[in-house]
């Protein structure tokens, strides 16, 4: 009879008995997780496509025998994740696909300085903040995708002609919520002033009507069916497309060339080194591969970028960086712009 | 006990309203002049639309389905749960593709018609609302098909033997005989709705829980997220008092002893036909030609070498993230639904329906709570996949919950009294009379945790530890690149280990009372 009912005790505490297990697999995976971070790693925090970043982050694994830990996400929403997360940030690198997001990090000073010394002699100056807290990869540059059947390219000289109404129905352009858009309109903004961004943004907004994507591709896409007559891209996009399909009756167009004009409209993809990084040399390790020759080929060419380490030659297929002028404007004041621009761009009813 | 669960469940959302209302209110009017009437218009309007078509969509194909004989019903008859199987987000990206410019569909509408054809684009409230409905009509078939199916037949026959056309009769006596069935199921579906973030994004269709995680992720403006979530909240909860309201007005009866049911009506082959060919066309749309096209990305994918080992972690960490979260939340949500039923003080209700806030709180926003919450006074335990579960926990508890209520309710209480008669204490008596009873009702909660938390998606997005994706959250990121191969795999994985658990629930007869089949 004792016995009996010493099993029925031990049957009561089974509800406790499963909370507290369900607990300690819980704890257990909490602690495996923190675990991960120690040893020599490197915690990347990406806001690149994880197709463009993760083959260069394989090489350097199997190259160093550092293990590379990569969380990925949209780069503004990791600047907030680093925030967020504050001392507490396991996150050794921030990698952005666009310089307005690195600076902004920079501002929010959860980023150090990079004290490589290859970082001056590689990089060149205005594509790194001034205290090295983060340096530029790759370039992209904002080009008009154009149907070489439905436009005449000598028609238009600035990115600000696509605004005129001749343009209505025959422009793509991209979703308001698309960064590149955001910083594209910021450099405006800075170069040509709040009136000149307003008539641009509306007037793009009125020629664009229904045709705004949420993807470059689909604009190229669309230029290439001839759906649209053009769009403004990204230049990879056009190239890349080339590439699979070299008889599509598409040309990239680079504008604002002429003698005191704004220049080519141009941003970095980049990487950052956190404030709270314990694992300096091994970061250090990371950027220093990135900035080298086969670092650089493997960061840009993936992508059809420009490489800006200014030793390692661009992609044959795509016009030499040379051949043209981008803007001055200081990739720095994306940061402060984007506040305002966002703004404006809401107030206008982009969509 | 049950208060301290309750308490961490309603806790985030206190910590929400708490953020929104402390700091520069000026913030809120400038809110209200940009943002807030396009997102009222658009999160209103699609619930209203999706409502309605999913109520058109769902009580036509349960009518049909316990009315008619015709071959084929067998299967039908569950066939019409699988959509269930399939998260909004993939059901959406699936759509882009074919409704996309230049996609399959306007193709093919351009070789029927002109060259210069085009069809309304996805991305828009179209492409919202056909991605919605198919996502959610089997939510409303599921408790209309049971409605019809405990349906006396006297009253019809008594509308019919004085003179009422067969409409006549549908409209104004069955229609509304499972009224309490149909709001039950608008609750669920209007729910849904205003709570996904997957879809709706994908569709880039601005609705409030999509401008919440656009707050939280594109720019650092956690206040005005906070202020959007804290309107939606009081929105989701005014209907949820709407819906039981309306549940405690309406009671039928059934007026004598004796309940007739419907015997299906024999079809002609034509008939038969008709009806196979529309389900066809209704389950392909939400189910078969998603299915198809993941399939084949899969297949391709494969041959392409881009599924490799490291599927196995995601599936890895899918199943043990969902496995936890709803044991976990059996072992906390026992105490609170047994306290309610069967001791239902005023404090043992109160910390029952506290733990239902959670319902109404969608995803990205329970996420943003805990963020907050966590970052600033638990930092430790931030990143970690702790905070992951309890952001579970706090979403999906609600639907366990009412499947353990309505399992707990069908034991009588004189077994356990019995029991306690006999000496045994109130854990023992629980353990040994009360659990066993209602095991069944248990497992089923389980498994619709489970598979809710499968699908989950943006809480995972935002507190995810690093390095810890799940596969939710791989559709997701290659989805969003329009890598549609790439994004095939994971989630014909989530369709397949979702499919045996929407199967179970759809085997289960359910009543308008336990709303759970979210």
């Amino acid at each position: 009879m004792k016995l009996i009912i010493q099993i029925d005790r031990k049957l009561t505490i089974m509800p406790y008995l499963s909370i507290l297990l369900s607990f300690m697999i819980l704890c257990f995976g909490a602690i495996n997780v923190q675990d991960l971070y120690a040893g020599e790693s490197v915690v990347v925090y990406s806001g690149r496509a994880e197709r463009l970043i993760k083959p260069v982050l394989d090489h350097f694994e199997k190259t160093t025998g550092t293990k590379v830990q990569l969380l990925t996400a949209g780069s503004t929403e990791l600047v907030n994740r680093l925030r967020a997360e504050g001392t507490r940030t396991p996150a050794d690198v921030f990698i952005a696909n666009e310089a307005g997001a690195l600076e902004l990090a920079r501002g929010l000073h959860l980023l150090q300085p990079i004290t490589l010394p290859s970082v001056a002699t590689t990089i060149p100056a205005p594509f790194r903040a001034p205290d090295n807290s983060w340096i530029g990869l790759s370039g992209r540059i904002w080009m008009i995708v154009y149907n070489t059947k439905l436009v005449d390219p000598s028609t238009i000289h600035s990115l600000l002609d696509l605004a005129t109404p001749a343009w209505k129905g025959k422009l793509a352009i991209p979703s308001a919520n698309s960064e590149y858009l955001q910083d594209g309109a910021s450099i405006i903004l800075a170069a040509k002033g709040e009136k000149a961004v307003e008539a641009f943004l509306q007037g793009i907004r009125d020629n664009a009507g229904n045709e705004v994507y949420g993807k470059n591709r689909q604009i190229v896409d669309a230029v290439a069916k001839g759906k649209v007559a053009l769009g403004i891209v990204n230049h990879y996009y056009i190239f890349r497309h080339l590439a699979n399909d070299p008889k599509a009756p598409i040309a990239p167009l680079i504008t604002d060339q002429a003698e005191g004009g704004m220049g080519a409209i141009m941003n970095v993809a980049g990487i950052g080194l956190t404030a709270q990084t314990k694992h300096v040399s091994t970061a250090h390790q990371l950027i220093e591969f990135l900035m080298s020759p086969p670092g650089q080929e493997m960061f840009a060419h993936i992508n059809k970028e420009y490489p800006v380490n200014a030793k390692v030659p661009s992609d044959p297929e795509l016009p030499p960086s040379s051949s043209f002028r981008t803007s001055t404007i200081p990739l720095t004041r994306l940061a402060e712009l984007r506040e305002p621009i966002i703004q404006e761009i809401q107030r206008l009813g982009l969509r | 006990m049950g208060l301290g669960i309750a308490g961490l469940l309603t806790f985030p959302l206190a910590y929400v309203v708490y953020s929104a209302l402390t700091g520069d209110l000026s913030q809120a009017g400038n809110l209200w002049n940009t943002r807030l009437p396009e997102l009222l218009t658009n999160t209103f309007s699609l619930a209203l639309g999706v409502s309605l078509t999913t109520l058109t969509l769902g009580v036509s194909t349960a009518w049909v389905i316990t009315r008619y004989q015709f071959w084929g019903r067998g299967f039908w008859d569950w066939g019409f749960v699988l959509p269930l199987a399939i998260p909004s987000f993939v059901l959406a990206y699936v759509y882009t593709y074919l409704l996309d410019t230049a996609g399959p569909v306007e193709q093919a509408w351009q070789w029927l018609t002109y060259p210069e054809a085009r069809i309304p684009s996805p991305y828009s409230f179209t492409g919202a609302l056909v991605v919605m409905t198919l996502n959610t009509f089997p939510y409303v078939y599921l408790l209309a098909r049971a409605a019809f199916q405990n349906f006396n037949l006297s009253f019809e026959e008594a509308a019919q033997a004085t003179g009422a056309t067969r409409w006549e009769t549908f409209f104004r006596v069955s229609l509304p005989l499972i009224r309490p069935a149909l709001v039950a199921s608008m609750f669920l579906v209007v729910l849904y709705v205003v709570s996904d973030f997957g879809a709706v994004s994908l569709l880039r269709f601005q609705t409030f829980t999509f401008a919440i995680y656009q707050q939280i992720t594109g720019r650092f403006d956690y206040q005005s997220a906070a202020l959007l979530s804290l309107l939606l909240v009081l929105f989701a909860l005014l209907f949820v008092f709407a819906e039981r309201w309306f549940r405690n007005q309406s009671r039928f009866y059934q007026t004598s002893g004796r309940v007739r049911t419907a015997t299906p009506k024999p079809c002609s082959l034509a008939q038969g036909l008709a009806i196979n060919v529309v389900f066809v066309l209704i389950l392909g749309a939400a189910f078969g030609l998603p299915v198809l096209l993941l399939v084949q990305w899969t297949v391709s994918a494969w041959i392409q070498g881009d599924v490799g080992v490291a599927f196995g972690t995601y599936i890895g960490n899918s199943v043990f993230l969902s496995a936890i979260a709803a044991t976990a939340a059996l072992a906390l949500g026992t105490p609170l639904a047994y306290l309610a039923s069967r001791f239902p003080s005023t404090l043992h209700v109160a910390c029952l329906q506290g733990a239902y806030i959670g319902y109404v709180l969608p995803g990205p926003v329970a996420a943003l709570a805990l963020l907050m919450l966590f970052s600033t006074m638990i930092p430790i335990l931030y990143g970690t996949v702790l905070v992951l579960i309890i952001a579970y926990l706090i979403h999906y508890l609600p639907a366990g919950l009412q499947a353990m209520e309505s399992a707990l309710q069908q034991v009588n209480p004189n077994l356990e009294e019995a029991a306690r008669n006999l000496g045994a204490k109130g854990i023992r008596t629980f353990m040994q009379i009360t659990f066993p009873l209602v095991r069944k009702g248990f497992s089923a909660a389980w498994l619709l945790l489970f598979l809710l938390c499968m699908k989950e998606l943006p809480a995972t997005l935002l507190l995810r530890p690093i390095g810890f994706d799940t596969l939710a959250v791989r559709i997701w990121l290659e989805a969003s690149e329009e890598l549609y191969q790439l994004a095939a795999p994971p989630a014909l994985l989530i369709v397949i280990l979702t499919i045996p658990a929407v199967f179970l629930l759809s085997k289960k007869n359910w009543q308008a009372g336990d709303a759970s089949v979210q």
